[in-house]
């Protein structure tokens, strides 16, 4: 089965931008033998338009304090756009990813991986992860 | 044919952290997902400055499992060595940076200079147990933090001791302390790294020590060979803990003839014990002899160290029979043949038949077809207590995992703890008619 990977790069080459301030996400496409290409790119939905959409608790004004601030949290029913729009993603690279949005990526199964380091790099670690799990093939090192 | 495990006895390579946590003041890192502390600590003393719940650990993930924990390990590392005040910091890999090929060691050399020392140990859980695992540790403090002493520095008379393993064993810290004080008695001076108040200046001790004394059937010989290689420090490898009059007697000639103790000493000594020993056997000679709710045959269920002693205590110093014992550590197989000739040295003649196994089914049924003679007497860990009451024997929990037992710092090692012995024994047995 192929599956879609996105990534938040301002260039393409590097993974330099965080989940919250991406304008736009590089969308991968795999292969059953693990091969990647660059399949499109999704712009993400207009600042503010998203701001009335989740006018409850974006990703910027999240404090941080985990899930136990009194009262001022998500409660769980609110989905950012932006985590809609790569929903049929299996994962999610980015520089920096916040608390609140990797809870929603976690109900939605979808991984992410929070790194700084190229592009390439990246894809290449983790389609040879899931083809490893998808292949039922250990992941000890050879 | 595939080994089986029933109702194992031992914990993974990565408990080891319990004899990091042994040594006063060391700290184990652990380099493993969340959770791995806390499922191998047990209510067995592991409380205090640093419980296992809230050891340093890298908590790694899925991420870390794509991209390498190497990172995450050196931050661990650093913040530990920032915000915690110890005075050896041990590194111990789990399962998975293992599989995943993290180099430790790369990063572990990144601190070679930090202000305190780091070492590591590869103690991932598939690698064996936590026997093994102990081993690691020592090796890992030898190989990289102990260097050899010049012939000046060498302490007349020191003695290091190695014995229990912290934590697995329950009386490892009764057992240390007397084995020191016996040794002490015949005018040694003796230096062991676990327990209250030794820590890393006893670990500095080692090399300037005259021999190492190991008092075990096989855990620690790797370790005291390598010492003898890399520091220079011969050995003495005494199989059996001694437990009861006849057993340390033994123990005291042998230690002393090693250790160049004058004859004259040696036997005072002995004699002052078994003088009082004898005294208390004396004065219950009617429970020994005329009881008729002891149990005539035995078997002992538990590590190699405590099936040995055990043994030894019961058929030497109590006049029992044994039945066969089950020796439940995995011991490795180029142990086991030396093993089996310690148990056909008993008195009279008489040879104990001893079995290496790690399924308990096995163990239970054979417990269950053997003829006792009347009431079994089984001496084993809390998965033995069941079968030992089914057939209305006597049970004594002396071996991992514990249930029925609370000690803090008792021991059955040395005269006084074979009086112990015998006490916690026949106070079983009486129990049986009230």
């Amino acid at each position: 089965m192929t599956y879609k990977i996105a990534v938040a790069s301002s260039n393409g080459t590097d993974v330099d931008t965080n989940f919250g301030s991406a304008r736009f996400f590089s969308v991968y496409t795999v292969s059953d033998e693990g091969n990647f290409v660059h399949s499109e790119t999704r712009a993400a939905p207009d600042e503010n338009q998203d701001k009335e959409n989740f006018s409850v608790h974006t990703e910027k004004k999240c404090t941080g304090n985990g899930c136990t601030n009194s009262g001022n949290c998500c409660r769980g029913a609110e989905i950012s756009e932006k985590v809609r729009l790569i929903s049929d993603c299996r994962c999610v690279v980015a520089s920096k990813i916040g608390f609140t949005v990797q809870k929603q990526l976690e109900r939605k199964a979808i991984a992410a991986f929070d790194v700084q380091c190229k592009v390439q790099e990246a894809l290449q670690k983790i389609t040879k992860y899931f083809y490893s799990v998808d292949n039922h093939l250990s992941l000890a090192k050879k | 044919m595939a080994k089986l495990l029933d109702k194992q006895r031992y914990k993974c390579a990565l408990a080891s952290m319990q004899t990091v946590q042994a040594i006063t003041r060391a700290i184990p890192v652990l380099h493993s997902g969340p959770g791995c502390a806390q499922k191998l600590s047990d209510g067995v003393g592991s409380s205090g400055y640093f419980s296992p719940n809230i050891f340093p650990c890298t908590s790694i993930n899925e991420k870390d499992v794509v991209f390498g924990g190497t990172k995450k390990l050196a931050s661990t590392i650093e913040n530990a060595l920032k915000v915690i005040d110890a005075d050896l910091f041990v590194v111990l890999t789990g399962c998975i940076p293992e599989i995943v090929g993290d180099d430790t060691a790369e990063v572990v050399s990144q601190f070679a200079d930090a202000r305190k020392p780091v070492i590591y140990a590869s103690t991932a859980g598939f690698k064996g147990n936590n026997y093994k695992g102990h081993e690691q540790v020592v090796d890992a403090i030898i190989d990289q933090y102990l260097k050899k002493a010049d012939e000046g520095e060498k302490i007349e008379g020191l003695v290091n001791i190695w014995a229990d393993v912290p934590y697995q064993n329950l009386f490892w810290l009764g057992n240390l302390r007397e084995l020191e004080k016996l040794l002490a008695e015949l005018g040694l001076k003796p230096n062991t790294i676990f327990g209250y108040k030794r820590g890393i200046e006893n670990i500095d001790l080692i090399p300037k020590a005259q021999f190492n004394l190991l008092v075990s059937p096989w855990v620690g010989l790797k370790n005291v060979k390598k010492m003898e290689k890399k520091l220079g420090i011969p050995y003495l490898h005494y199989p059996t803990l001694p437990i009861g009059a006849s057993e340390t007697s033994t123990f005291l000639r042998e230690v002393g003839r090693f250790a160049g103790v004058s004859s004259e000493k040696i036997e005072s000594v002995i004699n002052e014990h078994e003088s009082y020993f004898y005294y208390l056997i004396e004065r219950y000679a009617d429970l020994f002899l005329e009881n008729r709710v002891i149990n005539k045959q035995f078997s002992v269920v538990g590590d190699a160290q405590y099936v040995l002693a055990a043994t030894k205590f019961l058929v030497n110093d109590l006049g029992l029979f044994p039945a066969k014992q089950f020796i439940t550590d995995d011991t490795p197989k180029e142990f086991q043949s030396a093993i089996v000739e310690e148990f056909k040295k008993l008195n009279y003649g008489i040879e104990a038949e001893v079995e290496f196994t790690t399924d308990s089914y096995n163990i239970h049924n054979q417990i269950r077809e053997h003829d006792y003679h009347g009431y079994p007497l089984v001496l084993g860990s809390y998965y033995d207590k069941e079968v030992t009451e089914e057939l209305k024997g006597n049970f004594l929990n002396i071996s991992w995992p514990f249930q029925d037992k609370v000690v803090l710092d008792d021991f059955y090692c040395g005269y006084t703890g074979g009086i112990r012995l015998i006490e916690d024994i026949y106070s079983v047995a009486v129990q049986r008619f009230n």
